[in-house]
């Protein structure tokens, strides 16, 4: 048995955004920058190991709108539209930098995009298959997440209301893994007790809480975060370990800024000549990021050097030792206070890794092989795989908590984003209100239903309420709560009056397209009965 | 003629500017420790205006925009935000006022102040006068929302809506849900058959609020951008 259990987590997020009725929406552009800097670096390296014969167990949670999305048709031409226009900006970069020290990384863009393409025609556009390939290999486990990121604490007033959350998830889940999520990633870890129960309801095992979610748990937990514990409902809830996430988020004492590294802020797409770079971003003219960056972050200055790729994988080498060496200790400290295997469980956002630390994948591949190869103190493990193995945990509720700034739900509801609750709540009791009046809808009514159900689930969506609370882009946050509820205002009249307009319906059926199969009896009332 | 137009506008103006800005007198009869929300302690500003009839409607917020104010539903929601917030939001509907007039009489609503009355509840079976601690907050006739501050981490909480009637007597409108606010430190139940291990937790250098919103935050601060991310896509936006 080793020392210790190394859980790696990793969040896979972005809200829902599509906009058909835009040819170039700037937003959309999460999801391009996402896939090409994120998800698809990420699976080359777990595919690599795979193929290598490293053995691993990593846990990712990818939440439904964003599979939603990487399996939506029309955001996959947009993606390989997207991907053409950068591929000629790679052509003409390959040519610009010739004799310069960024030719080399310029090149590098060149591969990587061309690569791109190969990977995501391999599998036929559809990215949630090579995740869900390397679940049946049995090297990831994938959780799941609330159906559209909502904020869950804040919806307890309307318990009904985190049902539809859960089970949506769930089913969503279910029809693209082909399988129940054993985990739920709590979004931005907000737990508040109550949220247990109604996990349990749908056959979820385990969450994962910040780590006062559970040092402040009704009772002391004897092993503090390096074990879970179980709700009273029997849902085990695992803690972050503070100095895993420390060395990987800190923004001043963690790895991503050191000075070899790739410095975000620079992109040719907001440095070079604007005729130049015209065609690569907005078409209003607005600059964006367009990927191309050639300085590292030499220091804390703004004198910014060219970036040399072989330096920083090195120094991405050296940190992945750093990591593993300073858990060893960790366990090797931990294991004198306790009668189990220390479990240290690192959370972290996926798209941390390759969008914002470019060396992130490569960082994650030397940590993966270095703890299959150089050490037997620790062992890589999911949530639930632990469970197996170490089925008895102290019971305990966890403390309402997420991992927003201070820890509580503040950043959710603060001055800027306070509003919406009255409009979300009311929302909610009315949609409990529809399903338990009409369980029986056909035809349009059930169609209207399922849209209203939609609606209202996007305008949950925790994403708007973040940003309105962290002050860029609020008007796009705002103009997206407003409109789905005043959508579901309409549709409720429409139900409610029998009148429904099938054009408008129709409309927003097209554009609001996120979960086909959704069953707005997910509201009703006596549904949990049924779990 | 154009002067005395323009003087009788501008009285308009400050009149409503006064009736606007001008706060409740503050319903004291209980103590109220540690509010957040400033509050007005100048009771002069009542003597210096003439009692207008308040709207009934309060103005729509900007922010919201196209979304109704007000559903016509009666309800207080509380929700506690962190070991020491809670956040209150309310409607009273016109039937519940017309109710309320005709109980205390027509001028009655126009009389009486707006409050809230904070309860806690902690540990106590509550049936309205066994609270712990009981203190009021003063409202603005227009106000719909409040964040409190009650300071006490893992305490339960209910609020009140009502109206201090010009004789001092709180008349509860609505009642809210319960909510309990997080503790802010580790429990001081140990069970029997679970011990403590102090040098466990000493290893633990543990701050809160480490998480990726946060580095979010730090580094949209840093760069007026913030990078894409779960809750905080990369792009600054601009309104369509």
């Amino acid at each position: 048995m080793p020392k210790g259990y190394l859980a790696l987590v990793l969040h896979a997020h972005l809200p829902y955004v599509r906009h058909p009725e835009h040819e170039n929406f700037l937003e959309e552009r999460w999801l391009w920058e996402a896939i090409t800097e994120t998800y698809i670096p990420l699976l080359d390296v777990l595919q690599r190991l795979r193929a290598d014969g490293i053995p691993y167990r990593l846990t990712v949670s990818l939440s439904p709108p964003l599979v939603s999305m990487l399996t939506d048709g029309l955001l996959q031409e947009r993606y390989l539209r997207h991907l053409d226009r950068l591929q000629e900006l790679a052509e003409k970069e390959e040519h610009r930098t010739y004799g310069s020290p960024a030719h080399v990384t310029a090149l590098g863009y060149g591969r990587h995009l061309r690569h791109c393409r190969d990977f995501f025609c391999r599998y036929d556009r559809n990215l949630v298959r090579p995740f869900k390939e390397l679940e049946d290999a049995g090297c990831l486990e994938i959780m799941t997440c609330a159906a559209t990121h909502g904020y869950l604490p804040l919806m307890m007033v309307r318990p009904q209301a985190v049902r539809a959350q859960v089970e949506t998830a769930v089913t969503t889940h279910r029809g693209h893994f082909g399988r129940d999520p054993r985990g739920i990633w709590l979004p931005e870890c907000a737990y508040a007790p109550g949220v247990d129960q109604i996990l349990r309801e749908y056959g979820l095992k385990y969450f994962l809480t910040d780590t006062h979610g559970i040092l402040y748990a009704s009772h002391r937990p004897r092993f503090g975060v390096f074990a879970p514990i179980y709700c009273p409902s029997g849902v085990a809830a695992f803690g972050r370990d503070p100095e895993s996430s420390r060395q990987v988020w800190s923004v001043r004492e963690g790895y991503p800024g050191d000075y070899e590294y790739r410095e975000y802020y620079r992109d040719i797409g907001f440095d070079l000549d604007y005729d130049y770079i015209r065609p690569y971003i907005h078409p209003d003219g607005i600059r964006v990021s367009t990927g191309f960056k050639y300085y590292r972050i030499t220091g804390p200055h703004n004198h910014k050097e060219y970036y040399e790729p072989d330096r920083a994988r090195e120094k991405a080498a050296v940190h992945a030792g750093n990591f593993m060496f300073n858990r060893q200790h960790q366990v090797e400290y931990l294991a004198g206070f306790m009668d189990r295997p220390v479990l240290i469980v690192a959370p972290y956002d996926a798209e941390l890794f390759g969008h914002w630390w470019f060396e992130g994948p490569q960082w994650l591949e030397f940590l993966i092989r270095k703890l299959a190869c150089d050490q037997k103190d620790l062992e890589m493990v999911t949530p639930s795989l632990y469970l197996e193995r170490q089925p008895t945990n102290q019971v305990a509720t966890p403390c309402s908590s997420s991992w927003g700034n201070k820890g509580y739900h503040e950043v959710w509801l603060c001055a800027a984003n306070d509003w919406i609750y009255r409009h979300l709540h009311l929302a909610g009791d009315r949609m409990v209100e529809l399903a338990d009046e009409r369980p029986f809808a056909t035809g349009l009514e059930e169609r209207a239903l399922n849209q209203a159900g939609r609606e209202l689930l996007l305008a949950q969506a925790s994403d708007w309420a973040f940003i309105m609370s962290t002050g860029t882009m609020i008007p796009y946050a705002i103009r997206r709560t407003k409109e789905h509820l005043r959508n579901f205002l309409r549709l409720r009249e429409e139900i409610k009056e029998n009148r429904i307009d099938e054009g408008h319906l129709a409309h927003l059926e097209g554009r609001n397209n996120i979960f086909p199969h959704f069953d707005y009896r997910c509201y009703r009332t006596d549904r949990a009965a049924a779990h | 003629m154009t002067l005395l137009l323009l003087f009788l506008s501008l009285a308009l103006a400050l009149t409503y500017v006064v009736l606007r800005f001008r706060r409740p007198p503050v319903t004291a009869e209980k103590a109220r420790p540690g509010r957040g929300q400033p509050q007005a302690m100048e009771e002069f500003a009542a003597e210096l205006v003439p009692e207008v009839s308040v709207r009934r409607e309060p103005p729509p917020a900007p922010a919201e925009g196209e979304l109704p104010r007000r559903y016509g539903t009666d309800r207080l929601i509380l929700m506690a935000r962190d070991p020491a917030w809670l956040f209150a939001y309310w409607e009273v509907s016109a039937a519940r006022q017309d109710d309320f007039g005709r109980v205390y009489g027509p001028q009655a609503w126009q009389e009486s102040r707006p409050a809230l009355r904070v309860y806690d509840v902690t540990g106590v079976d509550f049936d309205g006068g066994n609270a712990q601690r009981v203190f009021d907050i003063g409202l603005h006739e227009a106000a719909d929302n409040w964040h409190i501050n009650v300071g006490t981490p893992d305490h339960a909480f209910l609020v009140d809506l009502g109206r201090v009637l010009p004789d001092g007597r709180f008349i509860t409108l609505l009642r809210s849900n319960l909510v309990q606010t997080p503790r802010a430190g580790l429990s001081d139940r140990t069970d029997e058959q679970w011990m403590w291990i102090e040098g466990l937790y000493r290893s633990l250098r543990y701050q809160v609020g480490t998480g990726s919103p946060l580095i979010v935050e730090e580094m949209a601060a840093r760069a007026g951008e913030i990078p894409l991310n779960v809750s905080s896509p990369s792009f600054p936006g601009k309104e369509r």
